[in-house]
């Protein structure tokens, strides 16, 4: 057990994994966007109160739950990285920030597009979309240090602790966020994601999330990848590789 | 894979009754990786009680890395050091207290005087001081400096309160990166006479310098980084 | 042997002998505060009224802005000549160095931040009770400032892209503070309860006494190595 484990975290390993895999998660990914764009864009009946513009929340639900996600996966993976030296908990931490912040961002931007017909502005301070702002700002500041630094080791280290400290904050973030919106506003209309949800609508959902969730594996193996390269350059089986492109081209 | 796990087990036992006689720093391997380029790779050694090291190599071969990896300020990127039988990161305070790290950067606060520099060094070091302060800047030549802040004195005199630890924290091995820079050749002299007294003490001392060293009484070993 | 309280002791006054000694850059932070405040009237226009309902907001951004400006001088000075290298190093454990740091450098710039800011508060009329819980609220919140802020300039501290980077890596970890100080206050100031919001601020004042020492340590080893 412990045996394949350190095979599986040796980077070479890894690497192979990683190039064997890509192709699957793509094609995963690929078939699950089209079954749940299809399921939510035609087949989902329109909301009786909000009409055609609901549909937004098959992009805005699950890169709102994918944002979160990533954040817990890149602060456990650096954790693991910061504890047992392991590489590749590093390189995947690492790998995990763009694409955690590009959801912050899409569901931010879809918030605020579904927000315009339904409240008739672009922004409003709602609780839900305040704190997947703030949640922007720590992939923004875990993405600024982690390139503040010149030795990868130092800056995978630094990182991985602010991206602990970012976990342990984040609850507390929410539930201030939450408490402060209540109390200034009262309940404002968050259809967005209700309870009661219909079945029709419901299932779309649950295929896109899977296919963020697949997607996200993808970029993730693909981000990994290139800095393994990076971060084992001086390795005989990296030259070996490149050799071996070389003489093929 | 067992029965090599317990001969290292039989090995450790060894190693802790019967330190003295065994190497008390060893290192095996180590490799160092700063910004994408190898320093060095491979360097192996060991230490024995009242050994004197000194680190050639041009510069940027890596001398103030390895000295900043024996201190434990950094890992290495392979290999190990090995303090009597024991990894030096997994008795990190017990090793510390055994050790003087002096730097590049001396350490010292401008503001201070030289008596209150001397008192936090003691309180970092964890350890009462051997001889009163005063008489440790009285050896350092800096009698009667006691309490001008560091920031009226030369950058040599500086280097002499840095150096004036030696004096004052008890600790097996001494670690010196250019102990001489900006020293006067009495300065020099000083220090020449000290690591020679703790080199008979039985203490280990590794340091760096590009300047050729002569020490009475004293086999200097070499190790050479870099491309020969 | 030695005793940690007499380590805590030494390094906790050596950072107040040595900013005894550059008395003119401890009055800095409260110059910039006190500044800063001048400002809002300029923005908001000089109603009293409006300005009333500001003052706390008012007071508390600027306590926030005014801290982590000055958290970067808690390592800056001892990364720069070689004290830190020597911290990391020594026999004693460096998360109890780390806290008498945090601790010198919150009472050297967060208590006259705190009488400064009552100062400001009084003179711009607030009401009893709300002037009651804003210092209270300052009271349990710039400690969490401080201490949230350490382990971010431990990471940061001697970096290229320094104190920009610093702003933007705890200014989101500030919030929760903010916004529970701010409702506090408010509550206050039409007589409703703060005995809640407090006890969040306690809380938080707790976790971060007790974890952000350690991390800070963690830290400060990493950003030498």
């Amino acid at each position: 057990m412990l045996k394949q484990f350190h095979r599986l975290v040796s980077p070479k390993y890894f690497y192979n994994l990683a190039v064997l895999l890509t192709p699957w998660f793509s094609w995963l990914t690929a078939l699950l966007m089209i079954a749940g764009l299809y399921g939510g864009l035609v087949f989902a009946p329109a909301d009786y109160q909000q009409g055609e513009s609901f549909r937004i929340i098959y992009v805005h639900v699950p890169s709102a739950w994918m944002s979160l996600f990533i954040y817990i996966v890149m602060a456990v993976a650096g954790g693991v990285g910061l504890i047992w030296h392991i590489k590749i908990a590093d390189v995947l931490a690492k790998s995990c920030a763009p694409v955690g912040a590009s959801f912050t961002f899409l569901a931010l931007a879809t918030g605020s597009l579904w927000g315009k017909p339904m409240w008739g502005t672009w922004w409003v301070w709602d609780a839900r979309l305040t704190s997947e702002l703030i949640l922007l700002f720590l992939y923004l500041g875990y993405m600024a240090l982690q390139s503040a630094f010149e030795d990868r080791r130092v800056a995978a280290r630094a990182s991985a602790i602010l991206a602990l400290v970012g976990l342990v904050n984040i609850p507390i973030i929410h539930y201030s966020v939450e408490w402060w919106s209540t109390l200034h506003q009262g309940a404002t209309v968050s259809k967005i994601d209700a309870p009661s949800i219909h079945i029709d609508m419901l299932i779309p959902l649950l295929i896109m999330a899977l296919a963020f969730k697949a997607y996200f594996v993808t970029i993730v193996l693909l981000r990994s990848r290139t800095e393994i390269l990076e971060y084992e350059c001086h390795s005989t089986w990296v030259s070996e590789l490149l050799n071996k492109v070389e003489s093929k081209t | 894979m067992n029965r090599i796990q317990k001969l290292n087990a039989l090995k450790t036992i060894q190693y802790n009754c019967k330190e003295d006689e065994l190497s008390q720093l060893e290192v095996s391997g180590i490799e160092c990786i700063r910004q994408d380029i190898i320093l060095f790779q491979d360097v192996s050694f060991k230490l024995h009680t009242g050994d004197l090291l000194q680190i050639d190599g041009v510069n940027g071969s890596g001398k103030s890395s390895l000295l900043r990896l024996l201190a434990g300020l950094m890992q290495p990127n392979a290999g190990e050091i090995i303090w009597q039988g024991k990894e030096i990161s997994r008795c990190r305070y017990e090793y510390q207290q055994e050790i003087i790290y002096i730097g590049h950067l001396n350490g010292v606060k401008d503001a201070l005087t030289a008596l209150e520099n001397l008192r936090v060094m003691v309180a970092l070091a964890g350890s009462k001081p051997d001889i009163p302060l005063s008489n440790a800047l009285d050896q350092v030549e800096l009698a009667g400096m006691d309490t001008i802040p560091l920031s009226r004195m030369s950058a040599g005199q500086k280097r002499r309160v840095a150096l004036a630890r030696l004096f004052v924290t008890k600790a097996a091995i001494w670690l010196l990166d250019e102990p001489f820079t900006s020293l006067d050749a009495s300065g020099k002299l000083v220090i020449e006479r000290l690591i020679a007294e703790h080199c008979a003490r039985g203490g280990i001392i590794i340091f760096a310098t590009h300047q050729p060293m002569e020490i009475e009484n004293c086999s200097i070993m070499h190790i050479h980084l870099g491309k020969k | 042997m030695y005793s940690y309280w007499n380590v805590f002791r030494v390094i906790f006054l050596r950072d107040i002998i040595l900013a005894s000694r550059y008395r003119a850059e401890l009055a800095n932070p409260l110059i910039f505060f006190i500044m800063v405040i001048v400002l809002f009237p300029f923005a908001f226009g000089s109603d009293p009224e409006l300005l009333r309902r500001v003052t706390a907001g008012m007071i508390w951004i600027t306590a926030l802005l005014a801290s982590s400006l000055s958290l970067e001088g808690i390592f800056r000075s001892d990364y720069d000549d070689g004290s830190a290298e020597q911290m990391v190093l020594s026999g004693c454990p460096l998360t109890l160095l780390v806290a008498a740091k945090i601790t010198a450098h919150w009472c050297l710039t967060g208590l006259p931040l705190i009488i400064i800011a009552m100062l400001t508060a009084y003179l711009l009329s607030l009401s009893t009770q709300a002037l009651q819980a804003l210092f209270l609220t300052l009271l349990l919140g710039t400690p969490v400032l401080s201490l949230i802020g350490a382990i971010a300039v431990a990471l940061t501290v001697g970096l290229r892209s320094g104190g920009m980077l610093l702003s933007l890596i705890i200014l989101p970890l500030y919030m929760p503070t903010l916004i529970f100080s701010m409702l506090a206050v408010e509550n206050a100031m039409v007589d409703l309860p703060v005995d809640a919001e407090l006890y969040f601020l306690s809380g938080m004042l707790a976790l971060s006494v007790t974890l952000a020492p350690i991390a800070t340590a963690y830290s400060l080893r990493i950003r030498m190595s």
